[in-house]
């Protein structure tokens, strides 16, 4: 066949690249790859997509996450845009929230910076577990109400929830620090081991099997002080 | 290129458009090309003349569509209008192939020889044919062999014009006409309309009346009419007549300083925009129209008997409303117009701008739209008949979007002439239809749901 | 003339060349701010003179002007391109910013950078420059630091690291993903603004000025309309954008009276507005004339004649007094067509349920709405008129009769009035319309009404044709369906979805209208 295209063979090929190119493609790889090792997770944990909230499960997921991230080289935007991929359920066509929290709190836990700020409040979903197993020298602010087991196996970093909180705040935390400055759900608190919670307002109800820590209440101290017959 | 000749011929055909914009075909100005303001009809009709084209002119009965054609060709061809008038084919349904192409010889006839008189219409190298869709479809096949390439042939006889321009009128549809075939309609080059001129000056045409008689000149017609009527060979005839149109032309000089042009000039013309060169942005539009207006993401092609799928990809181009595939007349018709309007302007290049200015009139008559496009556009205000406003906006709407992609085109391009020359290289994948032509000119199998 | 006009007239065509001659007109030197250098109205590009005296003290006039108009065609050739994607976008920052004032700055923000990012990563511009050499505000300080982020440029902008990092993220030359921007956009630059005010409200005008809808022609508003209503799931959704740019519409919609719920001294009846454009996006070709034989057969084009033809046709004069194959012509008659007798388009009664069981159609798309839109547009435009008997609870008041009118605000308007109350009909109502001509009849309903029978007993005896249109399935449905199952001239179809609106409503009168009338 005759060359169609002989014309334009003294045109140079130039593609005349802004940074923004680099930028936009770059993000796109990463979010790609995040998005990849979400749902490889959920395919992975999640059977009939149906999660069950039970201690070994929650582990294991957490591990697997770690695995799939452990590669990854992303940033605190990387994991605000990925949090609005979950919300947005356009390339994510059902958000398990057990997983998706796990998932989050792994990117959070494993992210360069020290300091994260993720915005609940833009969001329509909720999202749980978050905070799950933040190490010490973390900061993990949310602004915004969050789901259940915020703060949940809380490894020494500081969490600060600039909104309201669901149940199992705090559930299992070993040391570290949270504060709530709306409201707390039931069993908050349970099975902690140490560090520290402060709820500026209501608190739904405290766990029940408690091994250490404290509990605040408007900057007023209820456990280890035992205040059972209140609640 | 000899410029200096260039521009003196340029005048010269820039002084036969005013000569009858001002004096035989009064009319208003509707399209401007770099500040200069054009008569759409009456410079295609020009560009036509000077092309070897063939026109299509619409309009309503009595706005000068014979006439604008008659004055062009008379002035152009240096033909008197009395002996264009002669050899004009007037349709109506029972037109002849006698009356239109030619009759035997009837006393050689009877004889037993077979010799064929020739129409003036086959004869001279200007041709119109007056109400054209009023001739039966039979009829107008006829004309289309030898309207598409000169040929005519009568009996075992045949003549090849060595130079002609065709121009056909049509009214609206009316209770006489019929549909121009598609075949016939495809192989004119522009369509344009011929609009009223407004109340102002069709006041001045009633009042003073339009200097046709300039253009006649009695002696000379007895003359062309003897000449036409020779029995001698074609190619010996065709030389006296052009003896008698360069008589023509120094007559018109002489008494009223109309100015023509000769044969050698009119060949002049011709060679000279066939070397102007085609700009790059040229090049690139044209097939990225050609690309909107044959594509067809699940059936390879348009087809017009195919319709489009609900939900295709491509909805927001040309191909997802319009029913038929565009013809490869379409980019020859282009390319000849758009030279000759470059040539025509001075312009040392054809760029976008020239093709621009022509598509919609080398666009209009061959795209089929579908019915609810075309029920969507009807109502909408405008200055032209529907097919020219639609082709118009088409027009619009690619080149909007080329002016957006255009450099991004050109590059698929470039990179598509180094992938067929061999080099490893991916071809740059974009959204529009041309992107996915050109993977398939390089070989790739490519179908999008 | 002036310097300024001197230089635009040089660079104009300049310019002009190198976007590939987009359809402008010639721009202007205009008397305006010093601190807005450009103005679109109707697509004339107006450079102010004081601005670019201003700014030629730390540039070239030339490149002011060359920036300014770069920057012009890059919105006409790039974003927002038409009114529709404006409208979008803007509707975007509206959900996420919630005030409209906000909408438009942030919205304006938002194109003034896809549109300039577009001419710097296309054409060599001087544009960057005007950039560098301009001092704005805070929320224009920060998008200087984005252009210099994602341009690769030195505009002298500095801090703004955080904001002008996730900026820079959003995939600006990515048309499909506009939409998505726009709202990311507008979330991250909620805190500028909201820093903005605490300081004292907002700070210069941008150098480009605002993109009002002036720019746009009234042809673009209607077309964008259309699209709106296309895309809005529900009548608020546009009814809330629509009503923002109230009187932007109606000021360029003053010549349109045509155009409904539109037109000057009347406010936007945003609502009608809703279902007139979203019925304009289902629309019937217009009838053509008919036409139909004679029975008569005349002689109508010669053919050739063959050995073996009959004689009788064959033509003396053209075979000149010969009979042979190649020089003898015949006759090929054909029957002759004239024009059908033209009994007209009949007229249209629409009945549309507006019972409590119904929609109401300013809250939520109601199908019944937009079929009846469908079919009075469909006669409208083929010259009928349309009556409109729109009911619930007839008896108690609760029904809207609007007599023959072609005026399409008051058809609409009586169509989408909604009763929500009982359901019972009148049916000397119907009656009162009947003409000689026997007009059409459109009926819209759950078939949820309480004197069924009754319009089933008056169904059985009238002539008219009549289109049943039910929304949705209930046993009332059959009851209809058995009851008027032997009548020929009455025909029913269930209406699931939107979809299902044009394809059964149009199709129907298709069929009524290109098909022979008469009996």
């Amino acid at each position: 066949m005759r060359n169609p295209f002989l014309d334009f063979r003294s045109l140079p090929y130039e593609k005349k690249e802004i940074p923004l190119d680099r930028i936009v493609r770059a993000k796109q790889e990463i979010m790609d790859s995040i998005l990849e090792g979400y749902l490889h997770l959920v395919e992975e944990e999640v059977k009939d997509l149906v999660w069950l909230v039970e201690h070994s499960h929650v582990v294991r997921t957490y591990s697997a996450a770690v695995n799939r991230i452990r590669e990854l080289h992303y940033d605190q935007d990387d994991i605000e845009e990925f949090c609005a991929e979950l919300d947005s359920a356009k390339k994510i066509p059902y958000m398990i929230s057990g997983p998706a929290g796990i998932y989050l709190s792994a990117l959070i836990n494993h992210a360069p910076e020290d300091r994260i700020v993720l915005r609940p409040k833009d969001f329509d979903r909720t999202f749980h577990f978050m905070g799950y197993r933040l190490p010490e020298s973390k900061t993990l602010i949310l602004q915004g109400n969050v789901g259940d087991f915020v703060g949940a196996g809380l490894s020494g970093g500081s969490l600060v929830v600039e909104g309201s909180v669901g149940n199992w705040c705090g559930a299992g935390m070993m040391n570290g620090e949270i504060l709530v400055t709306g409201y707390a759900g039931q069993k908050t608190g349970e099975w902690m081991r140490g560090g520290e919670i402060h709820v500026d307002g209501s608190i739904g109800s405290l766990g029940r099997s408690r091994f250490g820590g404290k509990i605040y209440q408007r900057g007023k101290l209820v456990i280890p002080q035992e205040l059972d017959d209140q609640y | 290129m000899n410029t200096e000749a260039n521009g003196s011929l340029r005048e010269k055909v820039r002084d036969i458009y005013r000569y009858i914009q001002e004096n035989l075909y009064l009319n208003r100005p509707d399209m401007e090309m770099r500040g200069e303001p054009f008569n759409a009809a009456l410079l295609m009709s020009l560009l036509t003349g000077l092309n070897q084209g063939k026109e299509l002119i619409i309009g309503e009965p009595g706005l000068g569509k014979t006439t604008s054609a008659e004055h062009i060709c008379a002035l152009l061809y240096r033909i008197p209008l009395g002996t264009i008038w002669g050899s004009e084919v007037p349709g109506h349904p029972e037109q002849t192939e006698e009356k239109i192409i030619g009759r035997p010889d009837l006393g050689k006839l009877n004889q037993g020889e077979e010799v064929v008189v020739w129409s003036h219409f086959t004869l001279l190298p200007v041709k119109i044919v007056d109400e054209i869709n009023r001739l039966p479809e039979t009829k107008q096949s006829m004309i289309l062999d030898g309207v598409d390439r000169g040929n005519w042939e009568y009996l075992n006889d045949a003549i090849i014009n060595r130079e002609y321009c065709l121009f056909a009128t049509a009214n609206y549809q009316d209770r006489g006409t019929n549909t121009i075939i598609a075949p016939l309609i495809d192989r004119f080059d522009v369509m344009v309309e011929s609009k009223h001129p407004g109340p102002n000056l069709a006041y001045l045409i009633g009042a003073e009346g339009t200097n046709g008689a300039a253009l006649r000149h009695e002696e000379l017609e007895a003359e062309f009419q003897r000449t036409l009527g020779e029995r001698t060979p074609y190619a010996v005839r065709m030389e006296r007549v052009e003896e008698i149109c360069d008589r023509f032309g120094k007559a018109l000089a002489k008494n009223t300083g109309i100015p023509t042009l000769s044969q050698e000039e009119r060949q002049t013309i011709r060679s000279q925009k066939e070397e102007l060169p085609l700009e790059l942005d040229f090049n690139a539009f044209l097939r990225f129209v050609l690309a909107e207006l044959s594509f067809c993401c699940r059936y390879g092609q348009k087809r017009s008997h195919e319709g489009c799928e609900e939900g295709c990809h491509f909805t927001e181009y040309l191909c997802n409303t319009i029913r038929n595939c565009v013809s490869n007349r379409l980019p020859i018709s282009a390319r000849n117009f758009a030279q000759t309007l470059a040539w025509l302007l001075g312009d040392e290049q054809v760029g976008l701008e020239h093709l621009k200015a022509v598509l919609p009139f080398t666009l209009a008559h061959r795209i089929q739209w579908k019915e609810e496009i075309v029920a969507q556009r009807e109502k909408e205000a405008r200055s032209d008949p529907l097919e020219i406003y639609m082709a118009k906006q088409a027009v619009r709407d690619m080149h909007r979007r080329y002016m957006e992609q255009g450099s991004q085109v050109k590059n698929a391009l470039a990179v598509a002439c180094r992938i067929m020359d061999g080099e490893s290289m991916e071809p740059i994948q974009g959204d529009h239809p041309l992107y996915w032509e050109i993977r398939k000119d390089l070989g790739e199998e490519v179908f999008k749901e | 003339m002036t310097k300024l006009d001197d230089i635009l007239l040089e660079i104009w065509p300049r310019v002009k060349r190198k976007h590939l001659f987009p359809e402008l007109p010639d721009p202007v030197g205009a008397e305006g701010e010093e601190r807005v250098g450009l103005d679109i109205k109707g697509k004339r590009i107006s450079i102010s003179r004081e601005f670019v005296a201003e700014m030629s003290q730390a540039i070239e006039q030339g490149d002011v002007v060359e920036g300014l108009l770069d920057h012009a065609i890059s919105h006409y050739l790039c974003c927002p391109w038409d009114f529709s994607t404006h409208l979008k976008l803007y509707a975007e920052a509206k959900e996420i910013l919630r005030d409209k004032e906000m909408a438009q700055r942030a919205t304006d923000y938002f194109m003034d950078v896809v549109a300039d990012t577009h001419c710097v990563s296309q054409k060599e511009t001087p544009l960057p420059q005007i950039y560098r050499n301009f001092k704005g505000g805070i929320v224009d300080e920060a998008i200087h630091a984005l252009y210099q982020r994602i341009w690769g440029i030195d505009l002298g902008a500095t801090g703004h690291e955080d904001i002008s990092r996730k900026l820079s993220r959003l995939p600006y030359l990515d048309r499909t993903r506009w939409r998505e921007s726009m709202r990311r956009f507008a979330k991250v630059i909620k805190a500028l603004f909201e820093i903005e005010e605490k300081q004292g409200g907002s700070g210069e005008p941008s150098p480009m000025g605002d993109h009002g809808l002036e720019q746009y022609s009234p042809q673009e508003i209607e077309q964008g309309l259309k699209e709106l209503a296309l895309d809005a799931a529900t009548p608020s959704e546009f009814r809330d954008i629509v009503r923002d740019f109230e009187d932007e519409i109606l000021e360029a919609s003053q010549s349109r009276d045509q155009g409904m719920g539109l037109g000057p001294g009347r406010s936007l009846d945003a609502d009608l507005l809703y279902y007139m454009k979203l019925a304009e996006n289902y629309l019937l070709p217009i009838r053509r004339m008919p036409t139909e034989k004679s029975g008569s057969l005349y002689p109508h084009q010669h053919i050739p004649w063959e050995v073996g033809k009959p004689y009788q046709d064959i033509d003396p004069w053209t075979s000149f007094g010969k009979i042979m194959p190649g020089i003898t012509q015949t006759w090929r008659r054909r029957e002759g067509e004239i024009f059908g007798r033209e009994e007209g388009i009949p007229d249209c009664i629409v009945i549309i349920d507006s019972s409590g069981s119904m929609t109401d159609p300013r809250q939520r798309l109601s199908y019944a709405v937009l079929g009846a839109a469908c079919a009075c547009d469909a006669y409208l435009r083929n010259e009928a008129e349309v009556a409109v008997y729109n009911f619930s609870d007839a008896r108690s008041g609760g029904q809207k009769v609007l007599p023959y009118s072609r005026y399409r605000k008051q058809i609409y308007r009586t169509i989408c009035h909604y009763f929500g109350g009982g359901t019972r009909l009148l049916v000397e109502n119907i009656e009162a319309l009947q003409t000689e001509k026997a007009p059409d009849i459109f009926l819209i309903t759950d078939m949820q009404i309480t004197n069924l029978e009754v319009l089933v007993e008056y169904f059985n005896t009238c002539k008219n044709r009549v289109t049943a249109v039910h929304i949705g399935d209930n046993k009332h449905v059959e009851t209809f369906r058995h009851s008027v199952a032997m009548r020929k001239n009455i025909e029913i179809y269930g209406v699931a979805k939107k979809e299902d609106i044009p394809r059964i409503v149009l199709g129907k009168v298709q069929d009524y209208l290109y098909k022979k009338v008469g009996p």
